[in-house]
């Protein structure tokens, strides 16, 4: 019997293989993934924001460095990251706010390496990501995010990483000020919501392929194409249990 | 350039190493040395966390500092909450000397004021949240009418009704039990796989040192 550390162990061993055969498979045949629209509308966005000379807000929501949501925050700020180098020719820096104060660097460097990429450091400014201690239901949190995004005049708001139903606040002010909003959140009442308010949204895993899609690197777009082995994997366990439960009775 | 390859190049070799260890560690027996490892490395981000929520304080204070000085758009809102976050510091300070005399001696003062300020602003907006998806619903319709907007509206309008504690709504009950129970939890299961599988494709990338943000 394999133990819980053993399927763990497993599991990686599978993806890492599958990300490396993904990276392969692109670079030596040439890869087309299916169109994400989220993923055409940001860079479009961003281009519009440039344009306009309006600023764009980014939201981590509570998603957290050294918690469960580590990978979902490292994942926000990379695709922030590919967003804020084609902003970063702007004045106005991007707003970056999040819940967590362990992840207050991560956002600061994410903005700093996109404004040092453009060499266009005299217009970063360090406070634009901004901390919003976060109350029992996120509600507080929603409420300072909304708020700031309309003072600020943001163009649009960027959610990604974890939002609860607190989601809902911050649909409804973008919503009064003309804004738009494009959500996604790896909790499924973020999710829900996301859905009824967003212009556009993000579904579950489809955050984690961002980079994939916005000038990826080849183990990047390898990785896509591990995120779909390992899905099919799954599919078929879970059909060979239900197979197998069928039987037994 | 030297210098910035350096900085890139140590960062890269602490990231793989650190998460190499921890997931040894992980995936070690308890009371073993990579298991011990592993659990310091994880107690330390709980001292940073500590030093990072005073970063966080101190953000907070220049964000909206900056805010009042330049007398940006809201600064009465940013000027009450620097107000307020002195007057919460000022109050621990004062409930951990215990100066508080009569009746109030040994009273959490700043816990009290939270929970009737705080929370009972929070219970405020959670009512809101109603309002604020039913409207969502019906803009989703008058924005586009497609299958899916019209089985989200029908769902959110059963489960409201469903939820109506009256005798003739039974059936609407039976439904809106249904659909939590089936649909509802075989959807957010899937949701929660995908993510789960999205965060394995990116650790295992974080893992190998090629994601990159951590470094310069």
């Amino acid at each position: 019997m394999i133990s819980d550390a053993g399927w763990t162990l497993i599991f990686l061993a599978i993806a890492f293989a599958a990300t490396m055969a993904g990276r392969f498979m692109v670079r030596r045949f040439g890869v087309h993934f299916r169109p994400l629209r989220a993923y055409t509308v940001l860079p479009e966005l961003a281009a519009n924001a440039v344009e306009g000379n309006r600023r764009v807000h980014f939201s981590l929501g509570s998603s957290a460095l050294g918690q469960p949501s580590t990978i979902s925050a490292l994942a926000s700020a990379e695709v922030i990251y590919r967003l804020s180098e084609r902003l970063a020719i702007s004045r106005l820096t991007p707003l970056i706010t999040l819940s967590d104060p362990i992840t207050l660097p991560l956002a600061q460097d994410t903005l700093r390496r996109a404004y040092e990429y453009r060499r266009n450091m005299a217009y970063y400014r360090s406070s634009a990501a901004a901390w919003y201690p976060q109350g029992p239901r996120s509600l507080a949190f929603a409420a300072g995010v909304a708020s700031l995004s309309a003072d600020a005049d943001a163009d649009s708001n960027v959610l990604l990483g974890r939002f609860g139903y607190e989601t809902a606040l911050i649909g409804e002010s973008a919503l009064r000020y003309d804004q738009r909003l494009i959500a996604h959140s790896d909790l499924v009442e973020g999710q829900a919501v996301a859905f009824a308010q967003a212009d556009e949204m993000l579904y579950g895993e489809e955050l984690y392929v961002g980079p994939a899609y916005m000038n990826g690197t080849a183990l990047e777009r390898g990785g896509v194409i591990a995120l779909d082995v390992l899905r099919w994997l799954v599919i078929l366990g879970i059909l060979v249990v239900a197979l197998q439960e069928a039987i037994r009775r | 350039m030297g210098r910035h390859l350096l900085v890139n190049f140590l960062a890269t070799v602490t990231v793989i190493s650190m998460g190499l260890v921890t997931l040894i560690g992980l995936v070690s027996g308890e009371d073993t040395t990579p298991a011990t490892f592993a659990s310091f490395l994880i107690r330390l981000v709980s001292v940073i966390a500590a030093v990072a929520l005073f970063v966080g304080v101190l953000n907070l204070i220049a964000v909206h500092m900056g805010r009042f000085v330049r007398s940006e758009h809201g600064w009465p809102y940013s000027l009450i909450a620097l107000v307020t976050a002195l007057a919460v510091i000022v109050l621990r300070i004062l409930d951990r000397a215990d100066i508080w005399p009569g009746k109030l001696k040994g009273e959490q003062i700043s816990v009290r004021v939270f929970e009737s300020v705080q929370v009972s602003l929070e219970s405020a907006l959670a009512a809101l949240l109603v309002f604020f998806l039913v409207y969502a619903a019906y803009r989703l319709l008058r924005r586009r009418v497609t299958v899916w907007n019209v089985a989200f509206s029908a769902v959110v309008v059963i489960v409201l009704l469903g939820s109506i504690p009256l005798k003739r709504t039974d059936a609407l009950a039976d439904v809106r039990d249904w659909l939590i129970r089936v649909p509802v939890s075989a959807g957010a299961r899937g949701l929660l796989i995908g993510v789960g599988l999205g965060t394995v494709t990116v650790g295992v990338r974080v893992l190998i040192g090629q994601d990159r943000s951590f470094r310069g």
